[in-house]
């Protein structure tokens, strides 16, 4: 059998996200598959030929300019008729949020055997098995998904951007349908990037450096700001440093704040509690830097360093300037 | 409103996991169930728009099997919601997605329901879908990694903030619709003693879960794996912390290969 993999991309700054490509550079490992495109708004037309670039041949454009402020249920609405017609059989999304909202919308009104956070998939006979860390990564499963349709998001940084192999994409505009009014009525008034905004978003970056408690004051987190500089990397914060306000409560990595899942974690001041710690604990790499040698961070991390963080962090910034040949 | 609040029991966090005999999932019988992380944010939630608009109520539901779920129900009662439904299933299917919501579906769909809340995820198996196939199976808009949720009586609208990826989104939404909650605006209550005992009094209604499909998707667990205990960090020993400095990005880059 050779299915049809439909790519649902997700948009920002009228591009194909990071967790997009991924899900495109997964789509084309599953083997003998035809892998369509599909993206809904307002720019949805002139986005859709990016898949190309990935080598993505067709792609279906829903040219509507009702899903730009609206909720992910209309993308999930405007999608139907394209499952349909492009008689996809698996559907691959980013593991975000966005990813994640569309799915529960698929498993419903698509009958599809969903799974989420997906870090290894691989076709069996009648679906897809998917391998996937769950209890904050304290464990992994691995499930069958059996099923004539699958739909799959997949974790954040656990596959490379696909490379570019640049095909010309067909484009085909879809008809506008009716949306149901109740999924038209919410509206997004607005968005507030993270503060600092230059550097890649806390769960779209494959570095993330987060500081906690043992910063001790707003004045001195520019030390963990100028190692994420150096580092490319996003930032990130313990709940103790949002609870205090010395950082907006977008930047929280742990339980109630974001998951991150990066190639390289690097805790500064932060002792590690469980509540962080499942928030963090599934990135490939940990450091920690802490001043307590008993600190529970340094059970998880893989590299630990004991010391003064205000003497550690300026002559590690410098280094990694260094060693990267930054001036 | 009429508020209802999808909660589910799960491990509690600093549970030591243990596989099942046949290795596909986890032995229930070696932990201890708690209300999901995000859940008590959902319940917290609940309450705290019931202290702030005159009239309302909340009815908590929980699909799961017995007593977890019959417990995390009067766990609820106790932090001070009114009433609840414990939609029995017969057996531990709850990990897959999509099963839960269709019969917590069954169960909400009946009930008043301005305004259906539940966790962005649960802890266990962080699924994170159930909002929104609610929202699917219930014909409402749905939204999740919802934060300081507000009521704005003059507008008749939900007012709250969502973060994703793409920062921090300002929202309105009228109700009905349904609400995957990231963070309350206070930190989850605690019940007191008198609520407590109170509870173990309290009468939950009981709804079977129904068969499931005989023929549709099938999401079946194959394997259950612990990873290897964490040997703690390699210690990086230093004089200066120049020297610490070097060793670390040399590991990074020689022995991890993370270094940009």
């Amino acid at each position: 059998m050779t299915p049809t993999v439909l790519v649902v991309g997700e948009l920002q700054d009228g591009h194909l996200t990071g967790s997009t490509l991924e899900a495109i550079g997964v789509a084309r490992s599953i083997g003998g598959a035809t892998v369509v495109g599909f993206v809904a708004g307002s720019a949805a037309k002139g986005t859709a030929v990016e898949f190309g670039r990935f080598g993505v041949a067709k792609a279906y454009a829903a040219e509507d300019a009702r899903v730009d402020s609206a909720p992910t249920a209309v993308t999930a609405h405007l999608l139907r008729p394209v499952l349909e017609s492009s008689g996809a059989s698996v559907v691959l999304v980013g593991g975000t949020t966005f990813g994640r909202d569309l799915l529960g919308r698929l498993a419903i009104a698509w009958n599809a055997a969903v799974a989420t956070g997906v870090t290894e998939l691989s076709p069996v006979e009648g679906g897809l098995r998917v391998r996937r860390p769950i209890f904050g990564g304290r464990a992994t499963e691995t499930r069958r998904l059996v099923a004539e349709r699958v739909g799959v998001a997949i974790r954040p940084h656990a596959f490379p951007s696909p490379t570019e192999a640049a095909v010309t994409c067909a484009v085909e505009v879809v008809a506008t349908i009716e949306i149901p009014a109740p999924l038209l009525a919410p509206q997004r008034l607005g968005v507030a990037r993270p503060a600092g905004g230059s550097g890649p978003s806390l769960t779209d970056a494959s570095i993330v450096v987060s500081g906690g408690r043992g910063i001790r004051g707003p004045e001195n987190f520019h030390l963990v700001e100028e190692l994420a500089a150096a580092l490319g990397a996003a930032v990130g914060a313990s709940r103790a440093v949002t609870d205090a306000g010395w950082r907006p409560t977008s930047f929280q990595v742990g339980q109630t704040g974001r998951a991150v899942s990066p190639q390289l974690y690097i805790a500064v001041g932060i002792s590690g509690a469980i509540q962080h710690i499942v928030g963090m604990v599934s990135s490939r790499t940990i450091v920690a830097i802490n001043s307590d040698a008993s600190a529970p961070i340094f059970k998880v991390a893989d590299y630990g360093i004991v010391g003064d963080l205000f003497q550690i962090l300026p002559a590690l910034t410098a280094e990694v300037r260094r060693a990267r040949g930054l001036s | 409103m009429e508020i209802v609040v999808c909660v589910k029991p799960v491990p509690e966090a600093e549970t030591r996991l243990r596989a099942s005999a046949d290795g596909k999932n986890l032995d229930p019988e070696s932990v201890k169930f708690v209300l999901a992380g995000y859940d008590e944010s959902a319940v917290e939630q609940a309450l705290l728009l019931k202290e702030a608009v005159p009239g309302s109520a909340v009815h908590v539901v929980s699909y799961g099997p017995g007593p977890r779920t019959e417990e995390v129900l009067r766990s609820a009662i106790a932090l001070g919601c009114d009433r609840a439904t414990w939609v029995e299933s017969p057996n531990d299917d709850g990990a897959a997605p999509g099963v839960a919501a269709r019969a917590l579906a069954l169960a909400v769909a009946p009930l008043p329901h301005d305004l259906v809340l539940c966790g962005k995820q649960a802890g266990d198996d962080e699924s994170g879908i159930v909002a929104a196939a609610l929202g699917e199976l219930l014909g409402v808009p749905d939204f999740s990694a919802v934060i300081d949720l507000r009521w704005d009586p003059a507008a008749a609208r939900l007012k709250f903030q969502r973060a994703t990826e793409a920062g921090q989104e300002t929202w309105e939404a009228p109700t009905p619709c349904v609400v995957g909650l990231q963070q309350a605006w206070n930190d989850p209550r605690t019940a007191k003693l008198p609520a407590i005992l109170k509870s173990r009094k309290a009468t939950i209604a009981k709804v079977p879960a129904g068969a499931p499909p005989p023929t549709g998707p099938q999401n079946l667990p194959e394997k259950f794996e612990l990873p290897p205990p964490r040997t703690g960090a390699k210690m990086v020993e230093y004089q200066t912390p120049e020297e610490a400095a070097q060793k670390l990005v040399k590991l990074l880059r020689e022995e991890a290969k993370v270094f940009p």
